[in-house]
């Protein structure tokens, strides 16, 4: 980030996210929620390309808003009356949960923090990422992730021999 | 040796190759009209060829695929101990979904992609690859719970298994990227050769992710305080399920455990502690919570925690000792649990029978040497000499004095006197107890004479010729760490 406006456009993103995450889990109506969650996971999009990383910008915007936002949209199309639902989202453990998702949130912020000061004024602004990263991540994904990049399509059978077994009618 | 070797070397994964081909071709079959019948068949041929490749790769110590997947000693052993299991499972499976109804050619092609999942899992020293194992490993276990979707219960054993299992993922991959920020890679090997450098520099991404990591798989492992899911998925899933369950990926998480925690990063002083805790947590509630339980298969399951505390007294004490006793009881723990599961599977197959301790009733009087077998099965989850289990905790704990956890080795002990309580509770209702229920004989099945026969001869061996299986299992400590 270089130009002030970059940071600019940062800070507008993070704030989009920042509440629309907060909709997400604090709305009544589900429906409503799902149309904020593809609204955060368009700004993390933005963050992406902020960081020039263009193709994780992509699959972000190809994966969860396309796939996974829209498929939460028609299960809950898809269920009977649950669009129109007044449903509340916590139950009595909220307090718990606020208090280890704060205690989270400070061991976060002060690996960050103590990063932040520890590099303070060691970083030269250079070109990290190679100017064609996509054309590097795709010669990794061919190379040195090989492997891994054929197993995923295992357990992708996996999750599918999964659905139709559990989806499918029983016949008596 | 080049140890991230590019060479793409299909030998050293031809095990996990089998075990998909025969998977692709069950899958394939299902068109076909008596695909029920033939495929348990085409399981068990491909975990029979699994079995002669790895003894193939018995004594090779490879890497390849730039460094994805290494094939040592270790992960071998283990390729074998997931092979086994799969074996048996398979086995004591197969009557039991016709009984009820569900023998679909589906549930043994999830099978044996489970137990691949499990192979890739132990065979890499990558944080990725151990990730995406778990996954494929994983998956179909999410499926296998609910298989029986007619009951209520296997559904709800499904359901939770998989909110919690997608818990404990989204943890341990937590833990794997602030280990990447830390160290910017994630070959553990990598990562170990820097170890030092690394640690000085972000320790707390480090701890941070260490940390996670552990809480991840001490889901999948089932420690204490992350096995809530337990007893309530170990009892609504099909038994022959269950006894997968309370087996492989225990055996899959240690493995990984051992991989990441002992050899990788072992010179993390604070980690022992951390075990400690886990260890005697595990132990203790697991037994006590067992004793209060009236069906057999919660019973199996709370002792089943029990048991990982005893693996976890092992991982907290480290060193070449401890992790061979480790193996060792694993492999026992197989053997007898395996057998007891086979033994319940059995009692369920007669029409209408649940699980709980009153269907034993009488079970002496009609079936000799059946409670017989399940005695000595009983025996040696106890742990009492001659069976497997007795030299199981015996190496474990000695382990532990000798490296000087003696208060760790005392707490074991005692919890091991607790659990007699409650497996000779079993032994006594199916000898003495007595109810005006007539006890519904049970049809043997070659299958599961099969298994009793394997499992008591295992039980029996590794507590007659405890040495030599010592040694085997300290062949195994070999890794490439």
């Amino acid at each position: 980030m270089t130009s002030p406006q970059v940071g600019i456009v940062f800070w507008i993103i993070a704030f989009v996210m920042l509440i629309s995450a907060f909709m997400v889990v604090s709305l009544k109506n589900i429906f409503h929620s799902a149309l904020f969650l593809i609204l955060c996971l368009f700004s993390v999009a933005g963050i992406y390309v902020l960081l020039q990383a263009e193709f994780l910008a992509a699959a972000q915007v190809l994966i969860y808003v396309g796939a996974v936002a829209v498929l939460m949209l028609f299960a809950i199309m898809l269920t009977n009356n649950l669009a129109s639902k007044k449903i509340r989202q916590a139950n009595r453990n909220v307090l718990v949960g606020f208090f280890v998702s704060v205690i989270f949130c400070f061991i976060t912020l002060v690996l960050l923090v103590k990063t932040y000061v520890s590099v303070w004024g060691k970083l030269k602004p250079q070109a990290v990422l190679p100017a064609q990263n996509v054309l590097v991540f795709g010669k990794y994904l061919m190379t040195k992730f090989m492997l891994p990049f054929e197993v995923v399509s295992v357990l992708l059978l996996a999750a599918l021999i999964g659905a139709i077994v559990l989806a499918r009618k029983e016949r008596s | 040796m080049d140890l991230t070797s590019a060479s793409i070397n299909f030998s050293i994964i031809y095990p996990e190759i089998s075990l998909l081909i025969a998977a692709a071709l069950i899958l394939v079959s299902v068109f076909h009209k008596s695909a029920n019948r033939i495929a348990p068949y085409i399981a068990l041929i491909g975990i029979v060829v699994s079995i002669a490749m790895i003894f193939k790769q018995w004594g090779h110590q490879e890497s390849g695929f730039f460094g994805m997947i290494t094939c040592d000693s270790f992960g071998v052993t283990f390729k074998l101990i997931f092979d086994v299991t799969a074996l048996l499972s398979l086995l004591i499976a197969h009557r039991y979904m016709i009984s009820k109804g569900i023998n679909r050619p589906e549930f043994y092609a999830l099978l044996l992609i489970s137990t691949m999942g499990m192979m890739v899992m132990a065979n890499t020293t990558d944080l990725i690859v151990i990730f995406l194992g778990l996954e494929i490993m994983s998956v179909p276990l999410y499926v296998m719970a609910g298989f029986a979707k007619r009951s209520l219960w296997s559904s709800e054993a499904g359901i939770k298994y998989f909110i919690m299992g997608a818990f404990a993922s989204s943890f341990l991959l937590m833990g794997i990227a602030f280990i990447y920020g830390a160290s910017s890679t994630t070959d553990l090997r990598r990562i170990v050769a820097d170890f030092h450098f690394i640690m000085s520099n972000s320790p707390a991404y480090m701890l941070t992710g260490m940390a996670l990591i552990l809480v991840g798989f001490g889901f999948k492992i089932g420690a204490v305080p992350f096995h809530s899911w337990v007893p309530d998925v170990y009892e609504g899933a099909p038994t022959p399920v269950t006894a997968f369950f309370s087996v492989g990926p225990k055996a899959a998480g240690i493995a990984a455990l051992l991989r990441i925690f002992i050899f990788g990063f072992a010179n993390v002083m604070m980690l022992s502690t951390v075990f400690w805790v886990l260890a005697v947590l595990t132990m203790s509630v697991g037994n006590i919570l067992a004793l209060k339980q009236n069906n057999i298969k919660r019973l199996l399951a709370y002792s089943s925690i029990a048991h990982a505390g005893y693996i976890l007294v092992a991982l907290t004490v480290g060193g070449n000792d401890a992790i061979s006793a480790a193996i060792f009881y694993l492999v026992a723990y197989i053997m007898f649990n395996l057998g007891a599961f086979a033994v319940v599977t059995l009692m369920e197959t007669r029409s209408g029978c649940k699980s709980d301790f009153s269907e034993l009733v009488g079970l002496a009087k009609v079936h000799p040497y059946l409670a017989a077998v399940l005695t000595l099965f009983m025996f040696a989850l106890a742990g009492f000499p001659p069976t497997a289990g007795f030299f199981g905790k015996f190496y474990i704990f000695s382990a532990a004095i000798k490296s000087g956890y003696i208060w760790l080795a005392v707490i074991g002990m005692l919890n091991s006197f607790l659990s007699v309580y409650y497996y000779l509770r079993v032994v006594k209702t199916s000898y003495f107890d007595s109810s005006d229920k007539s006890f519904i004989p049970v049809k043997y099945s070659l299958s599961i004479i099969i298994v009793l026969v394997i499992t008591v001869i295992g039980t029996l061996g590794i507590g007659l010729f405890p040495q030599q299986f010592l040694n085997w299992s300290q062949s195994a400590l070999f890794a490439f760490l």
